[in-house]
């Protein structure tokens, strides 16, 4: 009996070390990586990370690799990641253009790179000028090389297209994300002032300082209906709302071969757009891989995203970035449909290209930015009615303040309150001049009384057109926390007056809607934002600030 | 006089003998190749490989990944310990680095010539009193495949602006094509931009070394007797070294994906580059694809990556070790190996017996891009001494990074 239970004992230890490691078999934790992404390449990478996901991939160890992504400006992300309140154990931005930048940022308080060695390209895109295909033969194109000089020559002539035989076009109407925000914004005035600057390369600070550069980036921002936050936002409206609202906007080669395959397929009624390969050279957006060097970023982290980048380089992943219109990083993958001049591009170009500045250049140009960037002439309307009582006026008084500290002296701005009377805080004037004062009195805000969303909103409206500078952008900023109960205009009446200048087209006053809360009648304050080519945004007491932030990149 | 009791303990005693006997035989070596296999691999685990820690130059990583496998497979083995090789990659100055600093201690080391051998040769003498290197006469240290190095340019841009030769000074066109003002204008394409040109990072990678080495000697008229003071205390050659180095945005860590880096990106990033021609051999096909045909211009004089493969002569290797690297290196240096190399990726065998233009080989394949298996009419430069080679990486990194 004893043996029969030793020679089991024998057997079974035998056995279970021929098994060799069996923690393998047994249910592991899980690795998470985080990455950070300019939202360019959206469409691609969601469905990607989400067969990834589901593979169940594992590190050496036998955990469950689980990769989350975020789309965020490029550019915004850096300054999240500086303060802490963002953590990616991955950070791929549209471009490598701002890591160094990133990295000098990082060295004063780490002593150290952020990003180190060199991170892989995913995909690749030019950076390029979307325009009209119409507006693009109007100016010689394809026969003629077009760039920087010609949006500038453009945007300065006071005939507008009528210089190029087309009156009904009105007047040029340009646009590009903010540089404090996206890639693709930082790119165009980095682009802007090489061309300014007469220069291909070697821009030094000293050419910023060039009243010829200061010249031509005020010609060429003059003609910028708004900014935004995001490359991808940008190209939605240029393609939805068509040729009246913009000329011409800086976007990525990728963005203009997904439209014209939604064209082409029925999908966009909208008439076609070229890629404009600016002749002066331009940039590339190549979507660097980077693990950062970060104290948040583990071992098993950093083994986990190597996993995922060559899931992501690999060929079936790299052929499905060429239908989405980018450029495969994998040379092995030839360039072909929907790469061609059927969908508005031509893969022989760009030509050339302008060396990235060293990173003290860069920021120089975003100082020269500020100054020469088109201003804003801005009404805030703020709902300051009984319902807004407690934590709502209080969280709302606070975001209105950290927006009016993000506008720049040469902004000029008025502040609308809302209740049983519809009262000025500010009249409309620049806010270098009143900023403290200004400050003080938002302080000063309490709810109190109904609410007449449309007498305000309709009482900007007018003032905004009879003051307002139409070389100025022109926006409207409406925060409402429930239904109209007595105003004496009606949202006809609002309607019809953004209806009698909506030949404006892009340069139109813009209205921005914020709903506050869950009673908030956000249909209504949809069909006020959206005709103007504004946004209505839904909020809350934890979000608010994010949304001032937002509307701010429009200016 | 048995009793029953004694013949249990007999039995359990004989019982446990033959299979303790059973268990030792199974693991040693030279036994179990011939023990019942489904019973060894049940029961124990495999015997102990002897590993190869290989530190090698990322140009080979292609060949290599398709040749280990390969040579794993192949049953090599020392007194039944099969063998092993770990890779890891690194630039070619990086690996003397990690070696002399002790962050890595490798059996094998693989930089992409014998420049590195050469310095790492010098630096471990001082270091250590002893070398960890013998190329002079140690069969287990010597180039295995080679390949120069080469200008590759896009043919559109070549053919304008050099056509089939540069001239006679390779590296005097160069330098008055790049600091040109007027750039691509000065041969009517100012579409073209500036003139563009790459080559790696010196500190880190062979190629780049190996371009301002040839450079120097461009530049001092000279295939041999590069000194310090041709470096140092030369004021038109720094001016002439560092304008060039000043229109070069970028040094890429790498000669691989510097490389990759012109073909994806097309010739708007880069017009021609400086990689080793079997680089150029590897892309050359990729390159149609993406922005159309290369052109591959051979510098007069010559300069040669050799692929050298050395075992170190440290105490960290085992003689088993040492054995097994010899084994590796024959198994490289035989036929099929090298036929690979030539065939797939474009190396020239150490091998001279392998001729070069012979069907599929990319010398017959890419002879219109200027590609050539003859080159014997081309003269050689000296490899200077270590501290010329040491005199020149110090005067990059003060003044060009």
């Amino acid at each position: 009996m004893k043996l029969k239970l030793t020679s089991l004992l024998l057997i079974l230890s035998i056995l279970l070390s021929a098994c060799g490691n069996l923690t393998q078999f047994l249910p592991g934790d899980s690795v998470i990586v985080s990455i950070a992404y300019g939202s360019e390449k959206k469409e691609w990478l969601e469905p990607l990370t989400a067969e990834f996901n589901a593979a169940q991939n594992k590190t050496a160890e036998g955990k469950t690799i689980q990769i989350e992504i975020t789309p965020i400006g490029s550019i915004e992300s850096v300054r999240g990641i500086m303060d802490g309140s963002l953590q990616p154990t991955v950070w791929s931005p549209a471009s490598s253009v701002y890591i160094p930048v990133a990295n000098a940022e990082w060295r004063k308080t780490h002593g150290d790179d952020l990003v180190t060695g060199a991170p892989k390209d995913l995909v690749l895109s030019p950076v390029v000028i979307a325009m009209w295909r119409p507006m693009a033969q109007a100016l010689g194109w394809p026969e003629k090389a077009l760039g920087w000089q010609d949006v500038a020559e453009l945007a300065t002539s006071a005939e507008g297209w009528s210089a190029y035989g087309h009156p009904e076009w009105g007047k040029f109407q340009f646009g590009h994300t903010h540089p404090a925000y996206s890639n693709s914004g930082i790119v165009s005035i980095i682009a802007e002032a090489y061309a300014g600057a007469g220069k291909q390369r070697g821009l030094t600070e000293a050419d910023l300082q060039d009243a010829a550069t200061r010249d031509f980036m005020t010609a060429v921002e003059k003609s910028v209906i708004h900014y935004g936050t995001s490359t991808g936002f940008f190209a939605e409206r240029m393609f939805e709302r068509g040729p009246s609202y913009l000329s011409a906007a800086v976007l990525y080669e990728n963005l203009i071969v997904a439209q014209e395959s939604k064209r082409l397929s029925g999908q966009s009624s909208q008439i076609p757009v070229v890629a404009i390969y600016p002749k002066e050279g331009t940039f590339w957006s190549n979507h660097p891989y980077a693990v950062l060097n970060a104290p948040w970023v583990t071992e098993e982290q950093r083994e986990a995203a190597g996993i995922f980048e060559s899931y992501l380089l690999a060929a079936p992943q790299q052929l499905r970035a060429l239908e989405y219109g980018f450029r495969p990083a994998d040379p092995a993958i030839a360039l072909s449909a929907p790469l061609d001049s059927q969908h508005g591009v031509d893969i022989s170009q760009p030509k050339t290209v302008l060396e990235v500045p060293q990173a003290a250049v860069i920021e120089k140009i975003q100082t020269l930015w500020q100054q020469t960037k088109k201003p804003v002439d801005l009404v805030v309307v703020m709902d300051v009615s009984g319902s807004m009582r407690g934590d709502r006026i209080t969280t709302a008084r606070a975001s209105l303040l950290e927006f009016v500290k993000k506008l720049d002296d040469r902004a000029r701005l008025q502040i609308i309150l809302s209740s049983s009377e519809v009262s000025t805080l500010t009249p409309l004037s620049e806010l270098g001049e009143k900023r403290q004062q200004v400050l003080d009195s938002v302080s000063g805000i309490f709810e109190l009384g109904d609410t007449r969303l449309y007498d305000a909103t309709l009482t900007a409206y007018q003032e905004l057109s009879a003051n307002g500078n139409p070389e100025h952008i022109r926006a409207i900023v409406v925060l409402s926390d429930g239904e109209d109960t007595a105003s004496a205009a009606t949202l006809d009446e609002i309607n019809a007056q953004i209806a009698q200048f909506s030949g404006e087209g892009g340069n139109a006053i813009k209205v921005f809607t914020i709903g506050f809360g869950d009673n908030a009648d956000t249909e209504v304050l949809k069909s006020i934002a959206e005709p103007t080519g504004g946004k209505q945004y839904d909020s809350s007491p934890e979000n608010i600030q994010k949304i001032y932030d937002e509307i701010a990149t429009f200016f | 006089m048995y009793t029953p009791r004694m013949n249990w303990i007999l039995l359990i005693l004989y019982g446990m003998i033959a299979l303790g006997v059973f268990v030792a035989a199974l693991l040693l070596p030279p036994f179990r190749a011939v023990a019942y296999a489904p019973v060894r691999e049940l029961l124990l685990p495999p015997p102990a490989p002897v590993t190869l820690n290989l530190l090698y130059s990322t140009e080979k990583e292609a060949w290599l990944s398709e040749v280990i496998p390969a040579f794993e497979q192949s049953g090599a083995s020392i007194n039944g310990h099969p063998i092993r090789v770990e890779l890891e990659k690194m630039g070619s100055w990086e690996i003397n680095a990690a070696v002399l600093d002790g962050t890595r201690k490798p059996v094998l080391i693989s930089p992409a010539s014998m420049l590195q051998i050469a310095a790492l040769q010098d630096a471990s003498t001082a270091q250590f009193g002893k070398s960890l290197v013998n190329p002079a006469n140690d069969p287990a240290c010597l180039p295995v495949v080679k390949t120069p190095l080469t200008l590759v340019a896009w043919k559109e841009r070549a053919d304008v602006l050099w056509g089939q030769q540069p001239g006679a000074s390779l590296w005097l066109n160069v330098h008055d094509a790049l600091v040109n003002p007027q750039g691509w204008a000065a041969y009517n394409h100012a579409d073209w931009g500036y003139v563009k040109f790459g080559h790696t990072d010196p500190l880190k990678s062979n190629s780049g070394f190996m371009t301002i080495l040839l450079m120097s000697y461009g530049y001092h008229g000279k295939t041999s007797g590069l000194s310090p003071a041709d470096i140092l205390s030369d004021a038109d050659f720094q001016a002439w070294f560092l304008e060039t180095e000043a229109s070069i945005g970028q040094f890429e860590y790498s000669t691989g994906p510097l490389m990759e880096k012109m073909i994806a990106y097309g010739p708007s990033t880069y017009d021609f580059v400086a990689v080793y021609e079997a680089t150029a051999i590897e892309q050359a096909e990729n390159a149609v694809g993406r922005y159309g045909e290369l052109r591959i211009y051979y510098p007069s004089p010559l300069l040669w990556s050799d692929h050298p493969f050395c075992a170190l002569q440290a105490d960290w290797v085992t003689p088993e070790q040492s054995q097994a690297a010899q084994i590796f290196i024959d198994y490289l240096l035989s036929q099929p190996a090298q036929q690979t190399a030539l065939l797939k990726y474009g190396f020239r065998p150490a091998d001279a017996s392998i001729p070069l233009e012979q069907p599929g080989s990319p010398f017959d394949r890419y002879a219109a891009n200027g590609f050539r298996a003859d080159l014997s009419g081309l003269p050689e430069v000296e490899i200077p001494a270590g501290n010329v080679l040491n005199t020149l990486r110090d005067f990059w990194s003060r003044n060009v990074r």
